[in-house]
């Protein structure tokens, strides 16, 4: 039943560009083939034109004039994407596919700027500045003209514009009038197209696509939500800054954003914030194929899949129709298909549910891959290590940030994660009610996965006095429940002043979030993420171990200790080579509840046996004893024999060829307390194939080699004697005991066997093992005393704090700087003629040679046809153990990962400026007048149109957007923007 | 009955911590609906890590106010239980009787409080969906049902595991009650067969439970260290040798597992 998963760790630091791919909302790259041989893979990058990457300085201006300011910042090439972002990374950003770019003109100005126009397919012009060096740009522009014309070849162009029709954007604005949505109307085109959809996955209609909201309506009342305002406010925005795949990101969209989207359009803005839009571009009819390709297949996941639908939003009328629930199963399905690892997690029904309002199948199963992939990784792993991780996170924050919560809460021992666990599992769609959530969830596609946080921290800043009150979880839950439960109400409802009484409960969480915890910044909880990983790992670790020998049927004659050092042995095992995918179920058709049991279970191979084996046994490893001069070191390796894969299957008792952490420990009680008797059973069963009582002759030639290989290592002749001995005299006595045939004249013909026949019973084994001393001690204690139970020191464990390397990657990497520093060291050795290699044996009993002296033979002289051919024997000359080296694992893995766990310990300057910030604030005192004040200089008397107050929300949010020019560069960048192309 | 909701005075009553676990879809939100608020829905809120509700209990001249936290099944979410259980007082341990797996899973889970929650944690088993499986709830004879067994919603909050209507009921009974009882005893658990659906069974876990618990050690602990009634049973051992069943059960279980 036991789970071993090492899959934590091989978690690695995301590098810089992966970080840049991932600002831009990005699908991760392609991995190559090759992928670890990144040299190699660049290189061919590089041959293929096209493809190459490339920043460059520049300033972007909008076509149009007088829409908007003149912004510097860094222009992306990432074919077959253009992103920009501006100096400070917040104001300005586009991410848009390559194929959207129509036309690009370089432009003559006067000053001899050189500036590029970019024109969309849908007619927005793009001035593009490039501030950096002639040569420099000149390069760039290559770069971009192959891009480009490599998405001409691939045909993107053409794909796109079918692509768009998809997009409610393009519907919303080729509508004679901006009001299509006016009324909130349901449009027949658009239900022409939800019902495609819902009814057909496979063809998702010819119109837009859209959520199961178009047909069973948006939650929430329209009028109120201002959808008419708000629809108005976007399509302008939209006809001057681009839409679906070509969006603009100025700094009033982030306000339009923060107001809450139109119901219709919010799928769309969603798709293009995280990115998902690119995915789905990118892989047309993906998500159909999934299905189609798994139709019949069933897993655990579907199971589990099935369980939930029912109880995945059911207040909202689409599940509680068999429509709405085919299509979640649908879309939650084809996830568990694309991703089986991860396959499926409660919550992720919440999310799925919660998204199919606004988004079609396939878009709804393209965001949900963001969501589970990159925006909340490891959310819903089968460990949820980041979920645990980031819960740790927030603590930390609360910490940090609400100090006075956090000790309180430490007094009465009440723990954060009961309440907040959930938040972060749902977005919150799970806790407040959705018309709120889904405005958190517009600012968590908007502004990152920080937003979950510093909602979080509001929550608990605005409640703190009351929870300062609170004496134990329960008290705390129903705080939080009561508290989210009256979002709606007023905020200030005895204020005198009208507009102030109007600003809601939700309306006072945001702008806390987003006022109070502006400093909680994506870098911020990368830091925080880092600091605690290694911690959550380890602990998950130490879970799960708990919980692998805990399920245990049968624990032996070990006690629970030794159960650990065993699991630990083949977690590293596991670490080395990864265990089995079992992708087909064991065929237990009897039992089906036991097939899925044992699906769970990790199951090791051959490979990942010799690992672990060369952990326990002393001879399932070759250990050499270097010494230079400079240090003497064991450098082991994994042995290979086919001894070892004969245990191998001789534990195998289900006959699966793979071995749970059952078996291995099944196997190992079967040999390490055994006494004399007992292992020369076991040694002979191991060669008995074919479980018949006794060794064929050619069976006993491999017990010999068996023997050999154990014995490889040892001092001296004295165990290769007692084999060759053993050879001897089991051939003899298994010949003496063969039936004896007498020829007609008398005399004794000798016996005839074929080398497949039955030949060597257990008794006659025994006798021949105990006629010598050394096998009989071999038998006595060194068989079982050769299995160890020992600390497995050396499991690379992620090293949180190494920056840009982690997991097996830094182990790699401080193996190959052991691995140099030990080929340097040997070098010198070899020079000073002081290196010395010696094999460290398996036994190591006999470390003198000696000249063995005869024990007297049990047989009988008439037996003895044939004297011993080898008349060397032994005497015993150690104590037993006493010269046994002990397994020291090499001291140096340890204290490189010492190293990298102290080099990176630093403090956090974004936290330690929040807390300081914070701490001269008098704590919750939101609610006073001096706030009130606040709150009235961010929503102004102002009476203006309806459009403009719902602007007024956002203007609380607002802060100041740096251009990042100066008066004289603006103008320039003005001028530029009126330049005409060259001719 | 001891479930109904005691309307009176709130400064008796004791808070008990009780949390519930097992398999997915063994039907924990339901017997903890069907305790709360006397019913049985087929389609529930989720439980994402765990649900948390309260309700009281009289007993004697005493009442509880247990404070139910309802554990999620997946697996993946096992790694949160500790989370829950800590400090608990009890422990509901719930399978489902016509999946024999399910109680392999509420023997680990009994085995996993044992060893790491509070130690005097009472702790019950309770076999849920005898609905499917007799009748009625006692060990009687396999009679085959003629009522009750092709309603639409049966006793399990999953939906599509509906058996179709059949006749021979007891078949789908894959946990003999002997079976269950006599593991409930070696481990010292309270045993119950429930029907969350039907209602049998459920108060009955939470009555026998409120015996069991050491309330005057509760409220010793209790009196005077707070107004909402203080944190009940924090870890320190401040109700230890009380229960001597309960004690019995752990050293008998300590070393085990």
């Amino acid at each position: 039943m036991a789970t071993i998963s090492t899959q934590l760790r091989n978690f690695k630091e995301p590098n810089k560009e992966e970080l840049n791919r991932f600002f831009f909302s990005l699908p991760p790259e392609e991995v190559h083939a090759n992928g670890a041989d990144t040299d190699h893979a660049n290189e061919k990058e590089k041959a293929f034109s096209g493809t190459e990457k490339m920043d460059i300085n520049a300033v972007l201006s909008l076509g149009e004039q007088g829409l908007e300011d003149s912004y510097a910042g860094k222009l992306h090439l990432l074919p077959p994407y253009l992103s920009f972002a501006s100096v400070d990374r917040k104001s300005v950003r586009f991410t848009i596919p390559l194929c959207t770019i129509r036309r690009v003109e370089r432009l003559n100005t006067r000053t001899g700027v050189f500036a590029l126009s970019l024109a969309v397919w849908h007619g927005m012009k793009i001035v593009i500045q490039l501030t950096a060096l002639r040569p420099t740009a000149d390069l760039f522009c290559t770069l971009l003209r192959d891009a480009l014309k490599a998405q001409l070849q691939q045909g993107q162009m053409k794909a796109m514009k079918n692509f768009v029709r998809t997009c409610y954007s393009e519907a919303l604005l080729s509508s004679p009038s901006a009001t299509v949505a006016e009324n909130d109307k349901v449009d027949p085109d658009a239900n022409a197209g939800a019902l495609a959809e819902g009814n057909n996955p496979v063809g998702e209609g010819d119109g837009f696509h859209g959520g199961l909201g178009l047909k069973f309506k948006f939650p929430g009342d329209p009028k109120k939500l201002r959808e008419a305002s708000k629809i108005k406010l976007w399509t302008t925005y939209l006809r001057s800054h681009g839409r679906n795949l070509s969006l603009l990101r100025y700094p009033q969209f982030t306000r339009l954003v923060q107001v809450g989207l139109p119901n219709r359009l919010r799928g769309e803005i969603w798709e293009t914030l995280s990115g998902s839009m690119y995915l789905r571009f990118a892989n047309p009819g993906l998500y159909r194929k999934l299905l189609e390709d798994n139709k019949n297949i069933t897993s655990a996941s579907i199971d589990d899949i099935e369980k939930d639908l029912h109880r995945s939003l059911p207040e909202y009328s689409a599940y509680q129709t068999e429509e709405g629930i085919s299509t979640l199963r649908r879309v939650l399905t084809a996830y568990s298909f694309k991703n089986p690892e991860l396959g499926y997690c409660q919550a992720m029904n919440i999310l799925a549910a919660a998204i199919l309002i606004y988004l079609s199948e396939e878009q709804a199963f393209w965001l949900l891959d963001v969501l589970c992939d990159r925006l909340l990784p490891g959310y819903y792993s089968p460990s949820m290590h980041g979920t645990l991780l980031d819960q740790r996170v927030f603590e930390s924050l609360v910490h940090k940030c609400l100090p006075m919560i956090h000790e309180h809460f430490h007094t009465v021992d009440v723990q954060l994660s009961v309440a907040s666990l959930p938040w972060f599992l749902s977005l919150y769609i799970n806790s407040m009610p959705m018309i709120f959530a889904f405005r958190i969830v517009d600012c968590f596609f908007c502004m990152g996965p920080k937003v979950l946080f510093q909602v979080g921290l509001a929550i608990l800043k605005i409640n703190g006095e009351a929870l300062l009150e609170v004496q134990d979880d329960g008290g705390f839950i129903s705080l939080m429940r009561d508290y989210f439960a009256s979002l709606g109400d007023s905020a200030h409802p005895h204020s005198t002043d009208p507009r102030t009484r109007a600003i809601t409960r939700f309306q006072e969480l945001l702008l806390v979030s987003f006022r109070e915890f502006s400093v909680i910044t994506d870098e911020t909880i990368q830091a925080e993420r880092r600091k605690f990983r290694t911690d959550v790992i380890s602990s998950i670790e130490v879970f799960s171990k708990r919980a692998a020998v805990r399920s245990l049927k049968r624990h032996g004659r070990f006690n629970k200790d030794q159960l650990g050092l065993v699991y630990d042995a083949l977690f590293k095992a596991i670490c080395v080579i990864p265990a089995e995918t079992q992708s087909i179920p064991p065929p237990n058709l009897l039992d089906p509840d036991k097939t899925t049991e044992q699906k769970q279970e990790t199951r090791i191979g051959l490979r990942t046996f010799r690992v672990f084996l060369s952990e326990i046994a002393t001879w399932g490893r070759n250990e050499k004893i270097v010494s230079n001069g400079f240090q003497e070191r064991v450098d082991r390796e994994v042995a290979e024999h086919e001894f070892i894969d004969r245990l191998y299957y001789f534990w195998d008792t289900s006959c699966l060829g793979t071995l749970s952490f059952q078996d291995l420990v099944d196997g190992l009680d079967g040999v390490m307390f055994n006494d004399l008797m007992d292992n020369i059973e076991w040694f002979f069963n191991l060669h008995d194939k074919d479980k018949d009582g006794s060794l064929t002759k050619d069976e006993v030639l491999v017990l010999s080699e068996s023997l050999l290989f154990i014995f490889r290592y040892e001092v001296g002749d004295a165990y290769l004697g007692a084999v060759s001995r053993f050879m001897t005299n089991a051939f003899e006595y298994g010949d003496a005991l063969l039936p004896q045939e007498t020829n007609e004249d008398g005399s004794l013909k000798s016996p005839t066997v074929g080398n497949n026949q039955p030949y060597l019973n257990l008794a006659t084994f025994r006798m021949v093992v105990l006629a010598d001393e050394i096998l009989e001690s071999f038998f006595e204690t060194d068989l079982s005393a050769s299995f160890r139970l020992e600390p497995v020191v050396d499991v690379p464990l992620t090293p949180s704090s190494s920056g840009l390397l982690g997991g097996l990657l830094s182990n790699i990497v401080t193996d190959g700087n052991k691995r140099l520093f030990n080929r340097v060291t040997d070098e010198i050795g070899k020079t000073i003629g002081k290196h010395q290699v010696t094999h460290r044996p398996s036994i190591g009993r006999q470390m003198i040679l000696q000249e063995p002296k005869a024990r007297e033979s049990l047989l009988t002289p008439s037996m003895r046809r044939s004297s011993s051919k080898s008349s060397l024997s032994i005497t015993e000359t150690s104590s037993p153990g006493a010269t046994n080296i002990p397994s020291t694992p090499s001291s140096l893995t340890l204290r490189s990962q010492a190293d990298i766990s102290s080099s990176e310990l630093s403090p956090l300057p974004h936290v330690k400026a929040a807390t300081a910030a914070l701490m001269e604030r008098t704590p919750f005192a939101i609610d006073d007048a001096g706030d009130d004040d606040d709150d009235d200089d961010d929503f102004p008397e102002h009476e203006g149109e309806p459009d403009d107050q719902v602007m007024d929300e956002v203007d609380a949010f607002l802060e100041a957007h740096d251009s990042g020019l100066s008066e004289a560069e603006k103008k320039l960048a003005e001028d530029v923007a009126k330049a005409p192309p060259i001719k | 009955m001891a479930a109904e909701a005691a309307s009176g005075n709130v400064d008796k009553s004791v808070q008990v911590k009780l949390v519930l676990l097992g398999e997915a879809a063994v039907g924990k939100s339901s017997i903890v609906l069907r305790f709360v608020s006397n019913d049985f829905q087929a389609n529930k809120e989720p439980t994402i890590g765990a649900a948390f509700l309260t309700q009281k209990c009289r007993l004697e001249d005493r009442v509880l106010r247990y404070e139910i936290w309802d554990t999620a099944g997946q697996e993946r979410f096992h790694s949160l239980a500790p989370m829950y259980y800590r400090n608990a007082q009890a422990a509901v341990v719930v399978y489902d009787v016509t999946k024999a797996a399910s109680l392999e899973k509420a023997k680990s889970w009994v085995k996993e409080l044992q060893r790491q929650a509070n130690p005097n944690i009472v702790i019950a088993l309770a076999g849920n969906k005898v609905d499917l499986v007799t009748p009625s709830s006692s060990a009687a004879p396999p009679t085959p049902s003629p009522d009750g067994d092709d309603e639409p919603d049966d006793a399990t909050a999953t939906p599509g595991e509906t058996p179709s209507a059949v006749a021979e009921v007891e078949s789908l009974r894959q946990v003999p009650r002997d079976e269950a009882q006599a593991y409930a005893t070696e481990a010292g658990l309270l045993f119950f067969e429930t029907s969350a659906k039907t209602g049998e069974g459920v108060v009955e876990v939470f009555t026998e439970i409120a015996k069991k618990i050491p309330i005057e050690h509760i409220l010793a602990s209790t009196r005077g260290s707070g107004r909402n009634g203080g944190p009940p049973g924090r870890p320190g051992g401040q109700q230890s040798g009380v229960n001597l069943d309960a004690n019995a059960t752990q050293a008998k279980n300590a070393c085990n597992c």
